[in-house]
């Protein structure tokens, strides 16, 4: 705990930490308790004085009769008006909090009046700086809205390719089930281009809530049919285990290059794979691959990053990739060897 | 690794997630040599991409220092794999930067023996056969990966250099493998390839933003674009000029696609489909749109004439090369398309193009090493992006950037030495393009984007009218901006 530098004067360099009584008072909670002249207070002070007949009529007693504030004792009130009397300058007794609640404008009013030439390149610098500022805003705005519409192309690519895809599984015959698993992975892919505009900020708050904003337009906006069959539910969490192991069958019908065997889904019990809702993206493709954006995150929560997110959006893998990305990743195929070796049959292990 | 331990008889993955904070963060301490965050292997390519010589001692070096012994030891036995065991053994701790350097070691001996003063086509079976015993598509680490198309690649170059032939081969290699992926493959690694790196969205987005600015107070705009593909580089254009709030609101709209002949991703029926897209989507927004298709020749030669102009209309051509999902695109293609976009005065030129090293005289095994660069950057850029999704990454790399990898080194092989590939923005300087700044708001785009991304991508603004996207230290993609000759600015 610092200690204050200069008891009577609360400038704002004060290191001191403050607490908020029940009345109201900030209090200071260093060794000597120092009340905290907030604005609030302040402005009460001055009423209380104004009622009173001004500073100089008004005593400690009155004011804190008038002002009835709980907590506030005769020595308070007694230094307080003290200066009041001698300053009359109601600024200068601000703490760091309360200057920070008074209008920036004040301070750069009193900085300008004291320091005429220099003040107003100092304000034209913040006009420049504040203007930047303001375009860079608007630059971010107009990037989100264009992912957004990119998103939104990408997603009736998708949509069209899965139409065609399930037509050709019909008519393939036997595979009917695939065929509307298939478009489910497509489908999945939609989001999956807007997270990263989250990250813009547009949601506003500090600490982005990433699964409440998942939920929102990403979700609503671009997957219009939410009840279509591609989808499935509509997920809040998607890791919430619809368990879509089904989608894993279709391994069976393809034997592929990379000769991931059918048995993938077999494991239900494979601590990778429960819980999650596998996109396989189609009987071609490795599913392994899509749903490893997934398997991932089990692995990745740990550190605290809590984000069961379906969609592997590149910002939330950033801050996990930067701590372990090098780790993790020459792991990265013993894990999957060892996933495979409780499940798959593929040759590569 | 305490905790490890603890875990040791829990589930496997469990060991590993406890491992958040102990990254090799390896510095660049050898001055050719250098780990790049991801344990690849980065070699510094300037001091090794002077003269040929260099490149024969330091192979020749490599090969004293036991490479030579296991080659040696490959063509009289089968399995050798106990003396690199034997090697590997006392390299425990950089086991993985060793055989990753390794490989590259290997590649560029295959390289040299391929192509060097000491040709020897036996010798340069020989590596390959090492090498593809070391390497896979779909397994292991980045540059096990990376390697894997190197070597395919130069296995081709072996069987194909048989002259005319090998000429067919290699220039339709590219296309037969893309014919073979599935649709929906290609469709799911272009998806994947957006969400884990910003190459696509730069390159349009950058586009777009000068497209914006250059026709703010337009009525009518008609951009030909060389190589539409999907499209989806519109959609944003669209939504910006449907709502844009200076200017003319809504103003129309035009798009000429150049299609090509064959079946591909550029043939008249795919681009088609891709003009039935963009219009739905434009009514979709209200923008008022109309698409076009313009023939190629059958030499993918661009004829300016057969476009159709309207009085009245800002131009724009817009020429997207080399992203990474896209096909390649003949030089003489592009040219044409340039040299003809100058009769037609547009308004605005907008080019992406691959950012290659620069070219020495190191022949076709400098030039080798370059790609090589350029694609292990363009991998840890991929892992960066989904770290623990290799399989996913392998998807990308099978359907798009192994085949880049050939037709690139096909191309190399074919012109060696040539300077053959001068970029293109240093063309339509020479012949007589001006030169449009990129501005702030575009520059501060592409800083907010890769912000999205990745901490290792950088943006560099190379030129007035030049961005350049980059993975660490090496520039991948440039984006530059022209007006015709003719225009007043």
């Amino acid at each position: 705990m610092f200690q204050p530098k200069k008891p009577s004067t609360m400038n704002s360099h004060d290191r001191s930490m403050c607490v908020q009584g029940d009345s109201g008072l900030v209090l200071t909670t260093d060794p000597k308790p120092r009340l905290r002249w907030t604005v609030e207070l302040h402005e009460r002070f001055v009423d209380a004085v104004t009622q009173l007949g001004g500073p100089d009529k008004a005593t400690p007693k009155t004011i804190m009769r008038v002002m009835g504030v709980k907590g506030l004792t005769l020595y308070h009130l007694k230094s307080h008006l003290q200066k009041f009397r001698l300053g009359k300058q109601p600024h200068k007794e601000f703490n760091d909090h309360s200057i920070k609640e008074a209008s920036a404008l004040d301070l750069q009013r009193n900085a300008a009046s004291s320091s005429g030439m220099m003040a107003r390149s100092m304000n034209e610098m913040q006009m420049e700086v504040q203007r930047r500022l303001h375009e860079q805003l608007e630059v971010q705005r107009h990037l989100q809205l264009r992912i957004e519409a990119q998103g939104k192309y990408m997603q009736s690519i998708l949509e069209k390719a899965c139409q065609t895809l399930a037509g050709e599984n019909l008519a393939a015959g036997g595979y009917k089930g695939i065929g509307n698993q298939d478009m489910g992975a497509m489908k999945d892919f939609g989001p999956l281009n807007f997270p990263p505009f989250q990250d813009l900020n547009i949601y506003g708050g500090d600490q982005l809530d990433l699964q409440h904003n998942m939920d929102r337009p990403s979700l609503d906006g671009f997957m219009p049919n939410n009840d279509n069959i591609c989808l499935g539910k509509k997920r809040p969490s998607p890791y919430g285990g619809s368990g879509k192991s089904p989608l894993m069958w279709s391994d069976e019908l393809r034997l592929q290059d990379l000769g991931t065997a059918p048995s993938c889904l077999g494991p239900q019990d494979d601590p990778f794979k429960t819980d999650i809702a596998p996109p396989s993206i189609d009987i071609n493709t490795d599913l392994d691959s899509i749903s490893e954006i997934y398997e991932a995150k089990p692995v990745l929560s740990s550190d605290g990053m809590g984000e069961k997110k379906f969609e592997a959006s590149p910002k939330l893998e950033r801050p996990p990739s930067r701590r372990a990305a090098v780790q993790t990743e020459r792991m990265n195929p013993m894990i999957n060897s060892g996933s495979v070796a409780q499940g798959r049959n593929s040759p590569f292990g | 690794m305490a905790m490890a331990i603890d875990n040791a008889f829990e589930v496997d993955f469990s060991s590993y997630s406890s491992i958040t904070t102990t990254t090799t963060t390896t510095t660049d301490d050898d001055p050719a040599c250098t780990w790049n965050d991801w344990g690849s292997p980065v070699v510094d390519w300037d001091s090794l991409s002077s003269e040929r010589d260099e490149f024969q001692d330091l192979i020749e070096s490599m090969m004293d220092d036991g490479t030579e012994l296991e080659l040696a030891r490959v063509g009289h036995e089968t399995s050798n794999s106990v003396s690199t065991d034997t090697m590997v053994a006392h390299q425990e701790t950089n086991g993985e930067d060793f055989k990753g350097l390794r490989l590259v070691h290997l590649l560029m001996a295959a390289a040299e023996a391929l192509t060097g003063a000491n040709k020897s086509r036996e010798l340069a079976r020989v590596i390959l056969v090492r090498l593809k015993e070391l390497v896979s598509p779909n397994d292991g680490t980045n540059m096990e990966r990376l390697a894997a198309y190197f070597t395919e690649a130069l296995q081709g170059l072996l069987e194909g250099s048989g002259g005319g032939h090998g000429k067919h081969l290699i220039t339709s290699g590219p296309q037969h493998h893309r014919n073979e992926h599935h649709q929906t493959d290609m469709l799911a690694a272009f998806q994947l390839l957006q969400d884990m790196s910003p190459y696509v969205k730069f390159g349009h987005f950058t586009a777009n933003q000068a497209i914006l600015e250059a026709v703010t107070h337009d009525r009518r705009i008609h951009i030909v674009d060389f190589d539409i593909m999907e499209g989806i580089q519109w959609a944003s254009l669209m939504q910006a000029l449907a709502s844009r709030k200076d200017g003319p609101p809504t103003p129309h709209l035009r798009i000429t696609a150049l299609s090509r002949g064959g079946s591909g991703r550029s043939s008249i029926g795919t681009i088609q489909e891709t003009g039935r897209r963009l219009v739905a989507f434009a009514a979709s927004i209200g923008q008022p749109f109309s698409f076009h298709q313009c023939r190629l020749d059958s030499d993918e030669t661009f004829r300016p004439s057969a476009v159709k102009l309207v009085r009245g209309e800002a131009l724009v051509i817009n020429c997207m090369l080399h992203l990474p999902h896209f096909s390649y695109r003949a030089p003489d293609s592009v040219a044409s398309l340039l040299s003809g976009a100058k009769t037609l005065n547009p308004r605005l030129v907008t080019l992406v193009e691959e950012e290659i090293g620069p070219i020495g005289d190191g022949g076709f095994v400098g030039r080798f090493m370059d790609s090589l660069h350029h694609y292990s950057a363009v991998y840890d850029s991929l892992e960066a992006g989904f770290p623990m999704q290799s399989r996913a990454r392998a998807l990308v790399e099978r359907v798009f950037l192994g085949p880049q990898i050939a037709g690139s080194l096909a191309r190399i092989y074919r012109t060696q030495g040539e300077e053959e590939s001068c970029p293109w923005s240093k063309w339509l300087a020479a012949v007589g393009f001006k030169p449009v700044n990129i501005s702030f708001a575009n520059h501060c785009q592409a800083k907010l984007l890769l912000g999205l991304f990745n901490d290792g991508y950088r943006v560099e603004e190379l030129a007035n009218n030049r961005l350049i996207l980059g993975w660490k230290s090496r520039r991948l993609l440039s984006a530059s901006l022209w007006t015709s000759p003719d225009t007043e600015l």
